[in-house]
């Protein structure tokens, strides 16, 4: 097996003979540059907030707004009703835990169902996550994985609600690596999953006919 | 199928015959390049993106031997392993070690063009593994025993009759009409095979050096799960696949999904950084990287075709193509069809076994125009077909290439001298009357000339020469 990388390597490199000039990673200041666009950003929070609604409503995903916490409970707890769901998938994360959304679907008499035992998730009518960045010239959801933040949530049950924050708004994926790559540079952990959601699962193999939920989440919901 | 044999006249002919085929051919080439073109133009810098993407690419590829140390470093840092395989044999048999190292009994896989070179699927299935496919279209392609034929839409050949007869026929229910059904009982299917599944094999769009991430984008979520629910996830990786940095996703993202389907995005990307963290509460538990070679690295000596490494899988260049639009997938004897397929395959079969190829093109250079990394298609392809004739030329022992090569010689020494060139135009008029047809055509020709005529008319000889014509008309016109 190790042969197999020595010869790989020996081949490559008496492929290019001259070709491989000398290229090291250049330095950029990602830290500063995340400053940056993160002051830019605050600027344009209702305008971004505007384009990432329009760019959600072409990927068929249903958005709602919400003024504060109440508001989104209420939200919640009406699309619940109205799909009579019985369980639920939920992040234990900061912002989720604070508005004790958790306690509140239990004691409304929904199952909790919990990533402990993943597979289970499946069986979960909800999944209900916040996102770490939403991008707002394509409509995209990015999710990181951490303890708190199974990835499975956002994935098994046949519905997705995601909670953003306007604070979480970025203008478009230059952005988000620019931020990712500040943080790795101050030396935070790279997450072992980021995923990007853009709209629910689709697919246009048979026929070309766009058919949605094929193997993600059917519908997708972001409270805004 | 890996690298099947290439009968690209035979075949293609056969597809050109396939009505369904043609007709399907026309709506997916049509709906992904129109997609393409609005989403295109939609990004303002539209060309400096394919010239940055590009640059990237080929400093990527000058360096390739330190991006790949560099990737299996941080990729053994993540927590996952590396393995290395010289070819198809070596990676399939690394993969099915791993598998029957750790009694795995049955095995997910997401779309992937590199599993498919491979012929993952056989080794599996001789090894007693069940392998399912994951991705809608690769399913029913599965399920009928048949290739993918678009590198985007695999199962683009096939008719909703087809599928709706081969569910019904394979998994025992009853016929159902309309995709929607379709795609229900294909998800119910998967479902409970994803979550049975003992490993889960992926391929990987790109492999970032310097985090050792391998980055997945799909629209249907089975690459998410893949890679989620079972306890061990490979990923089967063309070591050309790499790019230097994690920004550079940034780029290679926004140009990938509008080329290929014509979204700002797909709905899904994973960026997977090793197996789970400790503190993770699910994802696998392993993590292996398998980096596949099976010929790539000899492509690097040619500097003047060793762009066809830059591709990042798109297939904008099949959308676009006149002949490919024609012929299908399936003409080009190998899972890489279409222009990417015609220099590709002879590159890493070896330019004997897939010489048709360089030659089932008309130069049109549609491909260049598109390709997000542009790669100068009509320049590789004429540099393989002059590799292809001298290779020829030094076993001369194919008649058909004498009678060519003699007829293009006579050719020659009628048009150097004009007075020659009158006398054979009257003759070959007079001569050409028993074949030409009432529309002025030649439709079939004795040997040799049956091996044009064969495929398409020729035009008959004209009973003067446009020099003749010209000097008339120049003279009327005073």
């Amino acid at each position: 097996m190790s042969n197999s990388r020595e010869e790989i390597l020996h081949t490559i490199r008496k492929g290019l003979k001259g070709a491989s000039s000398e290229e090291t990673l250049e330095e950029r200041n990602f830290v500063s540059e995340a400053q940056e666009i993160e002051k830019l950003i605050n600027e344009l929070q209702s305008d971004l907030k505007t384009q990432f609604i329009t760019e959600l409503n072409n990927v068929n995903t249903t958005v709602i707004e919400a003024k504060n916490g109440i508001n989104i409970k209420d939200s919640l707890f009406n699309l619940i009703k109205e799909k009579e769901l019985k369980s639920f998938s939920i992040w234990e994360s900061k912002f989720l835990k604070e508005l004790n959304i958790k306690n509140e679907l239990k004691d409304a008499g929904l199952k909790l169902i919990t990533a402990k035992n993943k597979n289970r998730i499946a069986t979960s009518e909800i999944g209900i996550t916040e996102v770490n960045y939403a991008i707002a010239d394509t409509g995209t959801l990015v999710l990181l994985t951490n303890k708190s933040q199974p990835r499975s949530v956002s994935l098994l049950p046949p519905i997705h609600l995601a909670i953003v924050r306007p604070e979480n708004l970025i203008r478009n994926i230059r952005d988000l690596f620019v931020i990712l790559k500040s943080k790795l540079g101050e030396g935070e952990d790279i997450t072992s999953c980021m995923t990007f959601i853009t709209g629910p699962s689709r697919t246009a193999d048979i026929e070309l006919n766009l058919t949605l939920g094929v193997h993600g989440p059917k519908e997708l919901y972001v409270i805004i | 199928m890996g690298f099947e044999e290439v009968r690209f006249e035979k075949d293609s002919d056969k597809a050109i015959q396939n009505k369904p085929l043609q007709k399907a051919l026309v709506n997916v080439t049509d709906r992904f390049r129109s997609a393409r073109n609005k989403a295109s133009s939609e990004v303002p810098g539209w060309e400096e993106l394919r010239s940055n993407v590009r640059e990237i690419k080929k400093n990527t590829i000058e360096n390739l031997d330190k991006y790949l140390t560099l990737l299996e470093e941080n990729v053994i840092k993540s927590g996952g392993r590396v393995h290395w395989a010289k070819d198809a044999d070596e990676a399939s048999q690394i993969i099915v070690n791993i598998a029957n190292e750790r009694n795995v009994k049955s095995v997910v896989k997401s779309k992937s063009m590199a599993t498919e070179e491979i012929d993952l699927n056989s080794s599996f299935e001789s090894a007693g593994i069940k392998v399912v496919e994951t991705d809608l279209g690769e399913y029913i392609i599965q399920l009928a025993g048949e290739h993918p034929s678009h590198i985007i839409a695999p199962a683009i050949h096939k008719t909703k009759d087809d599928i709706s007869k081969l569910f019904s026929e394979k998994l025992g229910i009853p016929h159902y009409e309309n995709p929607e059904e379709l795609t229900k009982v294909a998800r119910e299917k998967l479902r409970s095979e994803f979550l049975n599944a003992d490993m889960g094999v992926s391929g990987a769009n790109f492999a970032v050096a310097e985090t050792g991430t391998i980055v997945v984008v799909e629209n249907e979520g089975n690459a998410r799960l893949t890679t989620t629910v079972p306890k061990i996830h490979v990923a089967l990786v063309g070591i050309e696949k790499l790019i230097p940095r994690y920004e550079d996703l940034s780029m290679f993202l926004t140009i990938l999904a509008r080329s290929a389907t014509g979204q700002k995005s797909s709905t899904y990307v994973s960026f997977i950084t090793g197996p789970k963290k400790p503190s993770d509460i699910e994802g696998p538990e392993e993590f292996h990287l398998v980096l596949l070679d099976n010929g790539r690295s000899g492509v690097l000596a040619s500097e003047e075709t060793r762009e066809s490494l830059y591709c990042i899988r798109c297939g904008a260049c099949l959308n676009n193509c006149p002949v490919y639009r024609h012929v299908g997938g399936h003409s080009y004897g190998s899972v890489y069809s279409g222009p990417i397929g015609a220099i590709i395959t002879p590159q890493l079969m070896g330019i004997d076994k897939a010489a048709e190829l360089p030659f089932a093109s008309s130069l049109c250079g549609a491909c260049h125009d598109v390709c997000p990394v542009k790669i100068d298609f009509p320049k590789v392809l004429l540099t393989l077909r002059k590799r292809i004739v001298k290779s020829r030329k030094l076993s001369v022992k194919n008649t058909k290439d004498i009678i060519e090569k003699l007829g293009i010689k006579f050719w020659r020494f009628t048009v150097l001298n004009n007075s020659i060139y009158k006398i054979t135009n009257k003759l070959l008029y007079y001569l050409q009357t028993p074949w030409k047809e009432s529309n002025g055509k030649l439709k079939s020709l004795p040997y040799p000339f049956s091996r044009w005529t064969d495929q398409r008319d020729f035009p008959s000889v004209a009973k003067r020469t446009f020099r003749d014509r010209w000097k008339e008309r120049r003279g009327q016109m005073g």
